[in-house]
């Protein structure tokens, strides 16, 4: 092996030990006897049963599919159409709009959390699943948005315009022309939508009330009142979750590759 | 599109299911400090009950106040602030009245904690647990250690951990100089700054949800914490030793009271009635070794309550000042 | 336009001007309007008008808090910057399949909580943490380093947590630069320091600006990070509003910080934009 190539390794190995080093302490961790996180002290399956006993942690972790489901779900729908609708009409103040859709996307996400919390608070919106089902949602709306938008862009004009001198109706072809078009970009604006959602603190932490504890927010009062190993054994059964989903969806598309012959 | 029909059915399913469980279900709404009432005995009043608790955490008074503020009459039930934050709640009309008797219970609370200065009746708060700052360190590593003076060597770096709460750390600064943990005038202030700035180098960390898991794991030998905090600290590790400092220490009085527009007055005051009982007030200091106002479960004497107590101080509230302690935790970090 | 299409035009277009002027533009006028507003003690606002909050942000407690915080950000961007051009100009000696395989392994640890995974790092990084122990046992330190509570914790603490935001786009730029430029300008005998200033920066920079702003951005408000790796001993513009608005009981003081914030930002965006970047581009690298 020459030296550039062995350098090139070394920085790609090098990075991914940076990236994987925590997890894996997680992962090991889970198995650990002593509660402390300290010292491997020997091996035990025990804080994977603790976690299924762990209500609270169960629970959060229900509310967070809840809210990551309908969030995703409605800004997913929302964006898109918002997409489309940017794309193709002029409205009056659209240029307003288009800027107002980047603020979420850039402004620091404490910034927009406290905004939403402002504004519950004068609309006597009880704090609780709600409030951060609708936070979740305002902030996903602009990612979805520029995903969509930027395979819309890439769209040739052409393939509508067949459709219509086909004599397609323009419900058919939305359904069947435009929307599987932008598929892909509408299938990575969720995805993103649900990661960010999934993973979100800080907004969380300003409009969460009782009974709406997400599964970071547990995280974060577990962190600080001292950590047990239930949470890294929950930690490692997502990680092994997202990775199955990841191969298979690889799988998946290597397949659908194969078949189209390219 | 089929895997599109299957999410929507999937979160149909989850939104179902988030709906029917939550209906009809009697609940009572907790927001408590956190580490402070094992998660047992939130269970085993459910259990009991059949009242579904839900149970949030706040670190500091403030933060307290600051979540019933911002969120909508009747989100909590109850809470648990402490001496002055329940006068300031009483001043803001955040209470409601306490009626005794719906409290079997109520007889089990020490006479020492009645009457105190924030609530001279105790018509809106009833005493819960005491805690105290006190002063631990591990005496295989370090010297012994009388005041917070004593901790300003060089030989600490990096070695103390103190509360991440502007009046408790700002009013132990002040202590140690001889002024009254409340002090706010500005050239004391100036001068507990000052006595930061001399321990600065020896300050690991600002933590008030689990200061002992530093000493718990030799992160550092020293902190500035809360007495049960303390215990724990020392049950796992017998070299801590644990002192109140001479030149004085906060006293913290945390009670019960229930927000003025709960929606859960008969659930909150079962609530309450339960926490009040023998065996539950002694599970709770089991695990948490505050100072437990049920006379019952006392793990002190009446002389030595009655010392503590004399030597501490309540922190005050100091209304439009509190602003010159705001600036001066801002420019400590 | 007839009747049909315009009903489609307001189905299409409607949800997107509510949802932009009720959850973006009213929030963020409420914030402007708080921060001109006085508070009480007790945490609540009196309604008068007064420039107060944003004279206090020039009080030389908060400039500190301000310049730490941006030399935080500054920092954890930069060192987010060398880690991503190495590792996507390496990773363009790999085939197309491994490239997108390696990039996609890139994201796998991002995919679990991030609090979770800076929870990995104080396990690593205490005092008898991980790598003090590894260093003490082999005998290269005597006494244990100390690699968190303080500013180095959160610099790692937030470099780890930002890293794919900068990775996505610098290697995004990076995989559409001419693979015959970058020959050519070896070919011309150029060294490969200037074939990387000269070619790869040149042609990737509004990748890079994108990262740099996904990066600095959130670096100056994730206050959990503070609060975890930092031992609650540093403050951030992120610990401030939090602060202002959950401790101190200030919010007009916390709303007018937040207003500055803003205004930071979009100037930030602006010389993005200025940069040739599009706007489509921020975010959207996942």
């Amino acid at each position: 092996m020459n030296k550039g190539k062995f350098i090139k390794n070394l920085t790609i190995v090098l990075t991914f030990i940076f990236l994987y080093a925590p997890i894996i302490v997680l992962v090991v961790y889970s198995f650990n006897k002593s509660r402390m996180n300290v010292v491997f002290t020997g091996f035990t399956f025990d804080w994977y049963k603790t976690l299924f006993h762990n209500t609270d942690l169960l629970e959060a972790f229900r509310n967070t599919l809840i809210i990551a489901g309908v969030s995703t779900v409605t800004s997913t729908i929302i964006g898109t159409i918002s997409a489309i609708g940017l794309y193709k009409y002029n409205f009056p103040f659209k240029k307003i709009v288009n800027g107002l859709i980047y603020i979420p996307i850039v402004i620091p996400e404490i910034v927009l959390g406290i905004s939403l919390l402002s504004v519950y608070t004068i609309a006597n919106l009880q704090l609780g699943m709600l409030s951060l089902i609708i936070s979740h949602i305002a902030f996903s709306i602009p990612f979805v948005i520029t995903s969509v938008r930027s395979t819309l862009n890439l769209l040739p004009k052409e393939y509508e315009e067949a459709a219509y001198d086909l004599g397609a109706s323009r419900f058919n072809v939305f359904t069947k022309v435009t929307l599987p078009l932008i598929m892909p970009g509408v299938i990575s604006g969720a995805t993103l939508a649900l990661t960010l959602s999934m993973d979100d603190v800080v907004i969380s932490y300003f409009t969460a009330g009782p009974g709406s504890n997400t599964l970071p927010l547990q995280i974060y009062s577990i962190i600080k009142t001292g950590i047990t190993p239930d949470v890294n054994a929950l930690s490692t059964l997502l990680l092994v979750a997202t990775i199955i989903i990841l191969t298979t969806s690889a799988i998946y598309q290597s397949r659908k590759i194969a078949r189209r012959g390219y | 599109m089929k895997k599109y029909k299957l999410l929507i059915i999937f979160v149909c399913l989850l939104l179902l299911t988030g709906c029917t469980s939550n209906k009809n279900k009697q609940v009572v709404n907790v927001l408590n400090w956190s580490s402070y009432i094992p998660d047992e005995v939130i269970k085993d009043f459910e259990k009991e009950t059949g009242i579904k608790v839900n149970y949030g955490t706040y670190s500091s008074n403030e933060e307290l106040l600051a979540k019933l503020s911002s969120s909508k009459d009747g989100t909590y039930d109850v809470v648990f602030p402490s001496d002055y934050m329940v006068e300031l709640m009483i001043n803001k009309n955040m209470l409601q009245k306490l009626d005794i008797s719906r409290l079997s219970t109520y007889k089990n609370i020490d006479k020492v904690f009645l009457k105190q200065s924030y609530d001279k009746t105790n018509s809106y708060s009833l005493p819960f647990l005491l805690a105290t700052s006190v002063i631990a360190y591990n005496r295989e590593n370090v010297n012994d250690i009388y005041d917070y003076k004593d901790l300003v060597r060089e030989d600490y770096k990096n070695d103390i951990v103190l509360l991440d709460d502007e009046r408790i750390t700002i009013g132990a600064f002040l202590q140690a100089l001889g002024y009254d943990i409340n002090d706010y005038n500005d050239e004391h202030l100036e001068e507990a700054y000052e006595f930061y700035s001399s321990l600065k180098d020896n300050i690991k960390a600002f933590d008030s949800d689990s200061p002992k898991s530093f000493l718990m794991t030799n992160e550092t030998n020293i902190g500035v914490l809360w007495n049960a905090e303390a215990i724990l600290a020392k049950d796992h590790n017998p070299n801590i030793v644990i002192v109140y400092p001479r030149s004085g220490y906060a006293l913290s009085m945390d009670n019960y009271v229930i927000t003025k527009g709960s929606t859960n007055v008969d659930n909150a005051y079962k609530f309450i009635d339960y926490l009040l009982r023998d065996e539950v007030c002694q599970k709770i200091i089991d695990d948490y070794p505050y100072i437990s106002t049920n006379k019952n479960t006392s793990n002190y004497s009446d002389e030595e309550l009655k010392e503590i107590l004399n030597n501490g101080s309540y922190i005050k509230n100091v209304g439009e000042n509190i602003k010159r302690f705001d600036r001066l935790w801002a420019k400590m970090k | 336009m007839n009747k049909k299409s315009s009903l489609e035009k307001y189905l299409f277009t409607i949800p997107v001007i509510v949802y932009s002027l009720l959850l973006i533009l009213l929030p963020i006028l409420y914030v402007l309007l708080i921060s001109f507003f006085k508070s009480d003690s007790y945490g609540g606002m009196i309604y008068t008008f007064t420039l107060s909050n944003y004279a206090e942000i020039f009080n030389i407690t908060y400039i500190k808090i301000f310049l730490k915080s941006i030399g935080i950000a500054l920092i954890t961007t930069t060192i987010c910057l060398f880690i991503a051009y190495p590792f996507a100009i390496s990773l363009m000696s790999k085939k197309e399949t491994t490239r997108n395989l390696l990039i996609k392994l890139v994201m796998v640890p991002f995919l679990t909580n991030s609090l979770i995974r800076t929870y990995g790092w104080i396990v690593l990084l205490r005092k008898n943490g991980i790598i003090n122990s590894g260093l003490l046992g082999l005998g290269l330190i005597h006494d244990p380093l100390s690699l968190m509570y303080n500013n180095l914790g959160i610099i790692i603490g937030m470099v780890y947590t930002l890293l794919p935001f900068m990775i996505l786009p610098v290697y995004s730029a990076v995989s559409k630069v001419d693979r015959n430029l970058i020959e050519a300008s070896y070919d011309l005998g150029a060294s490969k320091i200037k074939t990387f200033t000269k070619v790869y920066l040149p042609l990737t920079i509004s990748g890079a600006f994108n990262g740099s702003l996904m990066v600095f951005i959130p670096a100056i408000g994730y206050f959990f990070i503070t609060d975890i790796l930092g031992g609650g001993k540093i403050m951030i513009i992120g610990n401030l509003i939090k602060n202002q608005f959950l401790t101190a009981r200030n919010w007009p003081f916390g709303a007018a910080i937040s207003i500055f914030l803003i205004i930071m930002t979009l100037l930030l965006v602006r010389v993005y934009k200025g940069l040739g970047g599009k706007m489509d581009d921020l975010g959207g690298g996942m």
